[in-house]
């Protein structure tokens, strides 16, 4: 695969972790998710290509299946099951979340992490972007008062961190590969029976309503 | 042999559970699954006293330390079993829980246990991720298990910031791979072969994963800033669950932080990781000596008690020197007190039904052994001497005047603050009139025993330790 595609996958993720931060559905966000975990597997797929390695297709498949259909199939069936339409708002208003987005992107391409961006020369402007990605999809999770969102943070920021990885060139043997992935699989089960047990508790999914705990 | 036993038995165990319709054989596995692991363990430690290092097979391997925080798991994990045994009947009398959560409780309990163990003995930085990230996942339901709104809250604050951590974590474990990738190809690349390859490390790159591990992992030992999730988690979950999390998980998860400390300082000396576990241990005693002062519930007040002693560690390893060896006998005399003192609270509250500590007054009235081991454990976490835990800090304040003397009169101030804190809110619960509907109580042996096994083991290794346990500990310090 050409840097050129390679740069529109990565791209892509980028997007849409912006977009995430921006949309107000909660079926348009596990949608954009999904598109996020496509482009992922995609980059995966063009590193197959690279290194012929045939291990790394069940790496793939199983990424393809837990990240693009079953994940947001979760999350889908969960909004409909408590017609949760729109996700509650966010710590920080939107201009100010896009100006905090510009901050964090311009960090990740910036002189101090340097030692990290270059780490494959070649590939310095794709781990800037993919590092930017990290700290975006961190701040969503921080900026954010709607589970389903923090949730899709969490695993939006799984996807920089992969993505990271694959460029520059410290992706795992395709056994542990899986046994990452199907942690990743067993904390989305969690986190999608967690957001029913917390709507059935609260009425709502809105994280900053629960002040139970406090010193 | 010894240690298939070791990762095996709780997974068959949790199996056994899974499948069992009676549970008095769920609790037959559970508790037999524990007894022999714990035994395996010893045989372990013992194998690693009297050969080094042991391996297995090319995907495990215990070290000193390793065996020393399995000898952790086994022995509080027996007693944790032991005790939600008598626990989980209790609660089932009060009519709070059924025989499915029962069955719940044990499938996930021995999954936890069996998830820290093979943290511990991988000999692969990335699978020691996974088990770590395993433990997470097996708790979030343990904390979640009365089903209120502040459990349900508790829980998730709990996935999220540890899920957040420990990516984290795992961003930093993989930049150490950047230079043991030339040769090995990375993946399979032991934690051996990153310390082979530590001196070829770019040191930025070095600085940033090292950032990234501590916070990362540090959030799961409960540094303070990071360490918002603990109070909540420990103070929500059943009381052996509390235990387990406080006095195992958090020196599982410093194990891991241990292990790239030592690869860190390999690549860039030990100046860099020394400062930042010298931070974050004072941060960490600042923030909960304050909080503690004005503490309302007597869970959370142990919860703060163990960032505390997260920190005291913390500060042992950033001393360096003898504060190493104090460092590491403060994770195994707090491991036990910790426990015992989380399995006592338990009693407390099976009694008095409620956390706080406002509802909670002469107890020394109504369950005087109980009360009398709360106390002792008290009394011996905040440091009192001649007990272990006393001679630890003392160690590690000496090391520290030397050569960090403003932090360390810091620190002891905060750890008198600490004392002042701890005793003032057991004094009330402890003495004091008793509630009138209140009358004292026939204590039940298996809710007493456990703890106090652990309090016995904890003054035993205050004042003598076993020929294999001094080599352990001598060899434990040797690569820091």
């Amino acid at each position: 695969m050409n840097i050129l595609s390679l740069q529109f996958l990565l791209g892509v993720v980028f997007l849409t972790i912006i977009f995430l931060h921006l949309i107000r559905k909660n079926f348009g966000a596990v949608i954009a998710y999904g598109i996020q975990s496509f482009a992922t597997v995609l980059i995966l797929f063009g590193f197959f290509f690279e290194t012929k390695n045939v291990s790394l297709l069940l790496v793939i498949f199983v990424a393809f299946a837990i990240k693009v259909i079953l994940a947001p199939i979760f999350f889908i069936t969960l909004i409909q099951k408590h017609e949760l339409t729109f996700l509650t708002s966010t710590y920080l208003s939107t201009p100010l979340t896009l100006i905090v987005l510009a901050v964090l992107t311009a960090l990740a391409h910036s002189q101090k992490f340097l030692p990290l961006t270059t780490i494959v020369p070649a590939h310095h402007a794709l781990l800037s972007l993919a590092l930017s990605a990290i700290f975006i999809s961190l701040f969503l999770i921080i900026n954010r008062k709607e589970a389903v969102s923090q949730a899709l943070g969490i695993l939006s920021f799984e996807n920089g961190i992969v993505v990271f990885a694959i460029f520059a060139g410290l992706e795992q043997s395709p056994i542990l590969q899986i046994g990452i992935i199907f942690d990743i699989f067993v904390w989305i089960i969690i986190a999608a029976v967690f957001l029913s047990m917390i709507y059935r508790q609260f009425q709502s999914l809105d994280t900053s309503l629960m002040r139970h705990l406090k010193d | 042999m010894e240690f298939i036993i070791v990762i095996s038995l709780f997974p068959v165990a949790a199996l056994i559970a899974m499948i069992a319709k009676r549970r008095s054989v769920i609790e037959c596995a559970s508790i037999s699954a524990a007894l022999f692991v714990c035994i395996a363990s010893i045989t372990v430690a013992l194998k690693v006293a009297s050969s080094g290092d042991y391996a297995p097979s090319r995907f495990f391997i215990i070290d000193a330390l390793g065996a020393l925080v399995m000898l952790i798991i086994s022995c509080v994990g027996c007693a944790a079993v032991a005790y939600s045994i008598q626990y989980l009947r209790k609660e089932t009398a009060k009519k709070i829980i059924g025989f499915t959560r029962v069955k719940q409780y044990f499938i996930l309990l021995n999954l936890f246990l069996s998830a820290m163990l093979l943290a511990v003995s991988t000999s692969n930085p990335i699978f020691a991720w996974i088990s770590i990230e395993a433990t997470t996942l097996s708790t979030a339901f343990l904390i979640s298990f009365y089903n209120k709104p502040s459990a349900m809250e508790a829980a998730w604050k709990y996935l999220i910031i540890n899920s957040i951590g420990l990516l984290l974590g795992f961003f930093g474990t993989l930049l150490y791979f950047t230079a043991s990738k030339i040769e090995s190809g990375a993946g399979l690349a032991t934690w051996h072969d990153l310390l082979s390859h530590a001196a070829r490390l770019d040191p930025m790159i070095v600085q940033i994963a090292f950032i990234f591990i501590l916070i990362g992992y540090g959030t799961k030992v409960g540094f303070a800033p990071m360490h918002t999730w603990l109070p909540d988690a420990h103070s929500k979950a059943p009381a052996p669950i509390s235990a387990l999390l406080s006095g195992v998980l958090l020196n599982v998860a410093l194990l891991v932080v241990l292990r790239f400390k030592v690869i860190t300082d390999a690549a860039i000396g030990s100046d860099f990781s020394q400062k930042l576990f010298i931070a974050f241990g004072l941060l960490s005693i600042l923030v909960s000596a304050l909080i503690m002062l004005t503490q309302k519930n007597y869970k959370r007040l142990l919860a703060y008690s163990s960032i505390e002693n997260m920190g005291i560690t913390a500060l042992g390893f950033g001393f360096g020197g003898l504060g190493i060896f104090a460092a590491i006998l403060h994770m195994l005399y707090h491991a036990l007190v910790k426990s015992a003192l989380f399995l006592t609270a338990g009693n407390i509250f099976l009694t008095y039904g409620s956390t706080k500590i406002a509802n909670v007054k002469g107890v020394l009235r109504v369950l005087p052994i109980t009360s009398v081991l709360f106390f002792a454990g008290i009394f011996i976490i905040t440091g009192a001497p001649p007990f272990g835990i006393f001679l630890t800090k003392l160690f590690t304040f000496s090391a520290g005047i030397l050569t960090h003397p403003a932090v360390t009169v810091i620190a002891v101030l905060l750890t008198t603050l600490v004392f002042i804190g701890l005793f003032k809110h057991a004094t009330s619960m402890v003495f004091g009139d008793k509630p009138p509907e209140m009358q004292q109580k026939k204590e039940d042996t298996w809710l007493i025993l456990p703890p106090l096994v652990l309090f016995v083991l904890a003054l035993c290794i205050g004042f003598y330790q076993p020929q294999f346990l001094q080599i352990l500990l001598h060899n434990a310090a040797v690569p820091f």
